[in-house]
Formats: structure tokens, C-alpha cells, sequence
């Protein structure tokens, strides 16, 4: 049996100035692996993940870690946390071997661990070379790996990152999926993101979250199973996506020299043409968006 | 065009709390201006005179010392326009728009006036109020009332809302240099305006004292000789009233003063000479862009977790050795080789020479407690580090061994001459300094505000106020204790400040 300790999210309801309710009545409890927190943009996923960092507190609920109320006892979680946040800034004098060593004293670590880590995590998020250089001359992308090594410091037991490859190329972003199975196999990793394709390969458990409600969670296969037999492809002329998006979630639209190759939602055959093909998380995605009457990100359209 | 900028930028300024706090200093200063007929303390002094609270005498004094404090706490409330918007991005959104030079300086001009005219405006409505509650006359006359304003206040406040564009437009002074600079700046103006014969009507102080000094003289009081003062000020009993006659709006007053909103539009446009337009290729002082910086980094394989592991130890030497990186970062050689110089001076000037250098050159650093995490946007992540209170502790240390630094000549001076007292004082100098420093940079969460403070107050113990005297340079001054009293109250102050903060979270 496995006896780490679980982060608890209880009844968390959060209204911030001017009574804008940013998360409402959201309860998750969460183990050691992965859960993958995905919601369309303004769905609280932020404002929730910063009260479960201890950063924000609160309107109504409690953050329990090993029992403990992290609400009123912060630095019970703290010590054992790693945080990512969305936007964070950086002292931009500082190299990032110094902006790493001032975060490894402010978490309490031995002056000898700190600096041992600060070396491997400089490798494994490969700024080694870069190690000299202000990180006021860092780009986007080489501020959040500064951003994920600085979360890594204290060996967290609890890791939460929040929309973490943001501004990472391709390459960066497979290395990060790698370190975050890795990570998972034995701490509790809360990621958000609201990138389909950041969760699928690593989540073990997905909760999805609209208007600060927690809409469905469940493994990616029942996720997947929720919408078998109900998605379709069909190839049709491009004067008649429009009147398909009206009627159907469309989850992908790929021009071709043929039509328009159309891939829908829908309990039924849309068309006597259309194939029904196997569900992706995307797809199992937004039926639980559209289900619960939240706005449905816009299609974007590729060609071939 | 111009008027869409300004009222947008009006508009971000007007919805943070600070504006409502400036307002409610507007309040106080017209509050200021007409104090009760029995009090000791004036702002205005007509040789022991002043006027019968109307709407005239009431209007001129406000609006007077609006415009003299104003010009001097209002620059540090509208400057920095050019720079938040280099830091929002909107510099770089508005480059790529046909939006000219001149024409984004004017709209930030307009900006700052705007937010100058809403704090004049709150003023007069102050001193309506204040007429009133004084009751030494009933009858309202709007144009007796707000004359003054329109006339004396808002051009001076023109001239300033200018000069802060200018100072953010002119790289070195855009910062915290600037907000030293402008006390200075305006210390003179002050001084050199005041006076009958200043250049356009100067402050506006030349239109009263004439015109009282005719009503002085009408009744027989000699007055030709004598000083008027304007300021905060003690007076040994309360004024004499006399009635005042009010501005004397002529045709030479207004062209003076639109003489001073036309100097103040060409020194707002002036910076269009050099401006950047938000190019970070020719903005000096600016990092390059990232992308032309690092070479190419191969992607390595994925080495896997780190190895080391985690032990707990004694941070705080490297904690405090962290916040004294972060408190010095990007200070330029000059400042290390002035305190070089400084050090070198202290050791062979006397003391208490060496102590007043040393309580003004590190102002800018100081400045920067209490105030980073803020400004460099770091407060969302060290928001989910531990100990949060031994950090900020670090930081008001690391405030304490800057002047340790700056103050070692004279330290030195002391020790081998055995000045205990002297070394006792500075300490506690010290100690008041970074807590100072820290309470202000943690309540305002902006450089600025201790800026605007500190270097008065060192000015003041320059000049002789012993009663000030933090430094223990002047005789009379506090006792070491109390000063140190002081700064544990001011540490206490941004430790509470900062738990609440983070309590409320």
C-alpha cells in the first residue's frame, strides 16, 4: 500500500475583488502521479493552482497536505513543494547559478545539496551554458526551464506547475514530459495547462475544469470511452463547414485538395458519408466543454 | 489622437488604490492651508498677518501651497509613464502605430495633467469646505475661489507634469537618480520663484504678497520690510487678519501664466528629439534582445532526476548573501567606485562629514528594499517558498551592511580615535536607515516614496535640525537609542505589513 501523503482541495471556492468567482466549490484529492488539470482559458485552473501552492488563499474551503491544514499552516506544504507559476519574473542581474542558490536558501537547503542540485538541474533543463549569462538576456523559453529547475530544487514531494511549456520548442517540451514521468512515479504532480496534447501522454488521471467547476475526472481511457462511436470524419466542400460547426463540435478542420476533411462530435452518423474513426483526448475534451454550456474554443483550420 | 492616449493612461492610473491616496493627500494639504484662527502653525505668513478666511484668501492660500507641494510630491506620483509602458509591452504596441513622437509625449503629458487637474480639483473643493467650516465668512465667490487654482496651481503643476515626462524620457535620470534630482530641483525652483520679480510670476507667490502688501499698507500697517514666509511653520502666536483683496486677474497675470503652460508643452515635446519610440536596438541601458545573445545550445539527452540529494542546513548567511546580490544587481561601477572614493575620504575627513556622505550615496540602493520582489515580478513564485519573515530579515540585513560599507571610513575614523559615542550613533543610523527603507519599500512597494522622503530628511540634518538627526552628526540631536527605538519600529512596521499581506493572500 502506498503511503505517501495526499493533497486535498476541499469545497475550494474563490472570489476575488469585485465578486468575480474564479473558482466554485472544486474539490480534488490528489496522490502520488500525475493528474492533468485542463480547462479553456479563464476556467479558474490558475486561481486554483495557486491555492494549492499556498499563494493565494481561499474564499471558502480547505488545502490539506498529510492532514495538515495548509490554509492556516503555509509552510507545512511549502517545504516540500515545488511551484511553477504561469508568469513569473526573475532578477535580471542575477545568473541564473545565483538566482537558483538564493531560492535554495530561502527553501533551507544545505549549502552543499543546493549546489550539487543547482549543477544537475542546470544539466537536466540544459542551461548549463548558459550559466553566466544574466538572466536578463534569457529568452522566453529558457526563463521557464530556469522557472521548472528552480521547482525541482528541494526534491519536491508535491509539484505544481501551471501551464509549464509555455514558450518551450518542441524538443524542450518532450524533455519536459520525460522529467514529469519521472517525477510522478512517486510525488504528487498537479499540471495545468489547456493544451490537450501536454497531458496526454503523461497524465494518469485528468480532471477537466470550466467557470471554477470541476466538470469530469477520470482516467484517459474513460475520458476516451465517453465519447466512443461518437466521433465522425468526413470530407466535405468548404462552403459547408460552416453550416457543421453550427450544428456539431467540430474538433478539427484540415483542407485538402479534395474538401474539407471535417472531424466532428455527434451521437449519430452527421452525414451518410461521414466514417466514425477512434476518439482522441481532444475529442473526449470538448464534449465534456460543450456539454456543460461552456464556449468551445475556436477551430482552426489546417491544409495539406 | 493625443486626447485617446491621455485618457487611456489617465484611465490605467485613476484604478489603482495609489490614486485614491493622492486624492486623500490633496485633502489634507487644503486642510493644511487654513488652519484654525487660534493655531501656532501657518503655511502662509504675511508678517504676522493673514487674510480673513473668504473665498479669495482661502482659494490663493490652497491653491499656493498646492503648488508648491505639488510641484514636489506630485512628480514622484505621475513620473514613470514612459517606463511602465516600455515594461506593460503597450510602448511596443503603440511604436507599430502611427502614433508620432510628439504626439505620444503630448498624450502623456496630457496624462500627467489630467491627474494633476483631478488632485487641483479635489483641492479647491477642500478649501470650499475649509472656508466654510472656518466660518470667518459665509459668502462663496466661485471665481475668487477657483481663480487661483486655475491660475497659479495648474500652470506650476504644468511645468512639473512636463519636467516628470522629460526625466522619464532622459535614460539617467529615469530612475531613481531622477527622484534625488528633482528634490534638489525643486528646492530651488522653490527658493528662486517665490519671489515678487520670478520669471512668468514664478509660484504665484509675487501676485499675493504685492497685492497684500498694498492692503497692509492701505491700513496703515508697514510691512515693506518685512518677510512673508511660505511653508510649514511654527509662529509664536496666532496671525493678525487683515482683509484681503483678492488676485488681481489682469491681462499681465493670465499671459504670464499661459507664458509657463507653453514653456511646459515645448519642454514635454522636447524629448521627441531623441526619443526612442520603444526601438530596444536604440534604446541604451536596455539588454539586447535575447535571441542575438545565446549561441545555439544543442539539446542533450535527458539526464534524468538530479542525484544529490536534498539535505536541510543553515541558510541564512546565504540567504543574506542572496538579498545583498539582489540589492546591488545592475548597480553600476560608478556607485562601487564612488564608495571606493568614499571609504578613502572617510578615513581622513572628520567624521561626521564622512557620515553625511555616507548617509546619501547609497540612497538608490536602499531605495530598492522591501520593493523587489514587486518590481521584478518575483512575488508569485517565492509566494509558495517557507520563511517568508527570514528573508525579509535577510534583506533589511543586507540594508544594514550597505552602510556598514559606505560607512567604513568614518567607522574606522571612530574606532581608532575611540568616538564610542559616535560609533554607537551611527549603528543605530544604520539600523534606522534599512528599516526605513524596508517599511517604505514594503508599504508603498515602490522606490520612489523612500526617495521622496529621505533625501528631505538628510537635507534637513545637513542644514542643522538636530532634532532629525539620525546620523548623530549634530549636538542636540536624539539619543542613539531612540533612533534605533525608530528603526525597530519601522522593522516591526514592514514585518506586520508583510505578514498581513501574506495572510490575506
Amino acid at each position: 500500500m502506498n503511503t505517501r501523503p495526499t493533497l486535498e482541495l476541499l469545497d475550494i471556492r474563490k472570489v476575488y475583488r469585485g465578486g468575480k468567482v474564479a473558482v466554485d466549490g472544486l474539490t480534488l484529492r490528489l496522490g502520488p502521479g500525475l493528474l492533468g488539470l485542463l480547462g479553456p482559458n479563464g476556467a479558474g485552473k490558475s486561481s486554483l493552482m495557486r491555492i494549492a501552492a499556498t499563494v493565494t488563499r481561499p474564499t471558502r474551503g480547505h488545502v490539506r497536505y498529510a492532514g495538515t491544514d495548509v490554509v492556516a499552516r503555509p509552510d507545512a506544504l511549502r517545504g516540500v513543494l515545488g511551484y511553477l507559476p504561469q508568469d513569473f519574473g526573475v532578477y535580471p542581474n542575477l545568473t541564473a547559478p545565483e538566482f537558483l542558490s538564493y531560492l535554495a536558501a530561502a527553501k533551507g537547503l544545505s549549502a552543499r545539496s543546493a549546489r550539487g542540485r543547482i549543477g544537475e538541474l542546470l544539466e537536466l533543463v540544459n542551461l548549463t551554458s548558459a550559466g553566466r549569462r544574466p538572466l536578463g538576456k534569457y529568452s522566453g523559453g529558457m526563463l521557464r526551464r530556469v522557472g521548472i529547475a528552480q521547482a525541482l530544487l528541494g526534491d519536491p514531494e508535491v509539484l505544481i506547475v501551471d501551464e509549464p511549456t509555455a514558450g518551450l520548442d518542441p524538443e524542450e517540451r518532450v524533455r519536459f514530459r520525460n522529467l514529469l514521468s519521472d517525477l510522478a512515479a512517486d510525488r504528487v504532480v498537479l499540471l495545468s495547462t489547456h493544451i490537450v496534447s501536454d497531458v496526454e501522454s503523461v497524465a494518469s488521471d485528468i480532471a477537466i475544469v470550466a467557470g471554477g467547476r470541476l466538470l469530469r475526472r477520470g482516467t484517459p481511457e474513460e475520458l476516451l470511452r465517453d465519447v466512443d462511436g461518437q466521433v465522425w470524419e468526413l470530407t466535405v466542400d468548404p462552403a459547408e463547414t460552416g453550416r457543421l460547426q453550427e450544428r456539431h463540435t467540430v474538433s478539427r478542420i484540415v483542407r485538402g485538395a479534395t474538401g474539407v476533411r471535417v472531424r466532428l462530435l455527434a451521437p449519430v452518423p452527421p452525414a451518410p458519408a461521414a466514417r466514425p474513426v477512434p476518439p482522441d483526448l481532444e475529442d473526449a475534451y470538448l464534449a465534456v466543454i460543450r456539454a456543460a454550456g461552456a464556449p468551445v474554443p475556436q477551430t482552426t483550420g489546417g491544409s495539406r | 489622437m493625443i486626447a485617446g492616449l491621455a485618457l487611456a493612461d489617465f484611465r490605467d492610473r485613476v484604478r489603482r488604490p495609489a490614486y485614491a491616496v493622492t486624492l486623500l493627500a490633496a485633502v489634507g494639504l487644503g486642510y493644511l492651508a487654513a488652519p484654525a484662527a487660534d493655531a501656532r502653525w501657518v503655511i502662509l505668513d504675511l508678517a504676522g498677518y493673514r487674510g480673513v478666511y473668504d473665498s479669495a484668501y482661502v482659494g490663493a492660500v490652497t491653491a499656493l501651497a498646492g503648488a508648491v507641494w505639488l510641484m514636489f510630491g506630485g512628480f514622484y506620483v505621475v513620473r514613470g509613464t514612459i517606463r511602465r509602458d516600455e515594461r506593460t509591452g503597450v510602448g511596443q504596441v503603440l511604436a507599430a502605430t502611427p502614433v508620432s513622437r510628439v504626439a505620444y509625449l503630448l498624450g502623456k503629458f496630457t496624462s500627467n495633467l489630467l491627474v494633476f487637474a483631478s488632485m487641483t480639483g479635489v483641492l479647491a473643493v477642500t478649501a470650499l469646505v475649509m472656508q466654510l467650516a472656518r466660518g470667518e465668512s459665509r459668502t462663496v465667490d466661485p471665481v475668487d475661489l477657483l481663480a487661483p487654482f486655475v491660475l497659479i496651481t495648474l500652470p506650476v503643476l504644468a511645468l512639473t507634469a512636463a519636467a516628470a515626462l522629460l526625466f522619464d524620457a532622459v535614460r539617467p535620470l529615469s530612475g531613481g537618480l531622477g527622484n534625488v534630482t528633482w528634490f534638489f530641483v525643486w528646492m530651488v525652483l522653490a527658493i528662486v520663484s517665490q519671489a515678487s520679480g520670478a520669471l512668468l510670476g514664478g509660484l504665484g507667490m509675487g501676485y499675493i504678497a504685492d497685492s497684500a502688501r498694498a492692503d497692509l499698507a492701505a491700513r496703515g500697517v508697514a510691512v515693506s520690510g518685512a518677510e512673508f514666509g511660505l511653508g510649514l511653520m511654527n509662529v509664536e502666536q496666532p496671525l493678525r487678519t487683515f482683509d484681503w483683496s483678492g488676485l488681481d486677474l489682469g491681462a499681465g497675470l493670465v499671459t504670464e501664466r499661459l507664458g509657463i503652460v507653453l514653456v511646459a508643452l515645448a519642454v514635454a515635446a522636447l524629448p521627441a528629439l531623441w526619443f526612442h519610440r520603444f526601438d530596444t536596438a536604440r534604446a541604451t541601458g536596455t539588454p539586447a534582445p535575447a535571441d542575438a545573445v545565446p549561441p545555439f545550445a544543442p539539446t542533450v539527452a535527458y539526464p534524468g532526476l538530479p542525484r544529490t540529494a536534498v539535505r536541510r542546513g543553515s541558510p541564512a548567511v546565504r540567504l543574506f548573501a542572496g538579498e545583498l546580490r539582489i540589492l546591488v544587481q545592475g548597480v553600476g561601477r560608478w556607485w562601487w567606485f564612488g564608495t571606493v572614493v568614499l571609504v578613502v575620504v572617510g578615513l581622513a575627513a572628520p567624521p561626521a562629514m564622512g557620515l553625511l556622505l555616507a548617509g546619501i550615496w547609497p540612497v538608490l540602493v536602499w531605495s530598492r528594499l522591501g520593493t523587489q520582489p514587486v518590481e521584478n515580478n518575483t512575488s508569485g513564485l517565492l509566494g509558495a517558498y517557507p520563511a517568508a519573515r527570514r528573508r525579509l530579515l535577510a534583506e533589511w540585513a543586507a540594508g544594514i551592511a550597505i552602510a556598514a560599507l559606505v560607512g567604513a571610513g568614518p567607522t574606522v575614523r571612530m574606532l581608532v580615535t575611540g568616538d564610542a559615542g559616535g560609533l554607537v550613533a551611527w549603528v543605530a543610523g544604520a539600523v534606522f536607515i534599512a528599516s526605513l527603507a524596508l517599511a517604505l519599500g514594503v508599504v508603498g512597494r515602490t522606490q520612489r516614496l523612500f526617495q521622496a522622503l529621505y533625501v528631505p530628511l538628510w537635507y534637513l540634518v545637513v542644514n542643522d535640525a538636530a532634532p532629525l538627526d539620525y546620523l548623530g552628526v549634530l549636538r542636540g540631536g536624539p539619543v542613539p537609542g531612540l533612533v534605533a527605538g525608530a528603526g525597530a519600529m519601522l522593522l516591526a512596521v514592514a514585518v506586520v505589513v508583510s505578514g498581513v499581506r501574506h495572510a490575506r493572500r
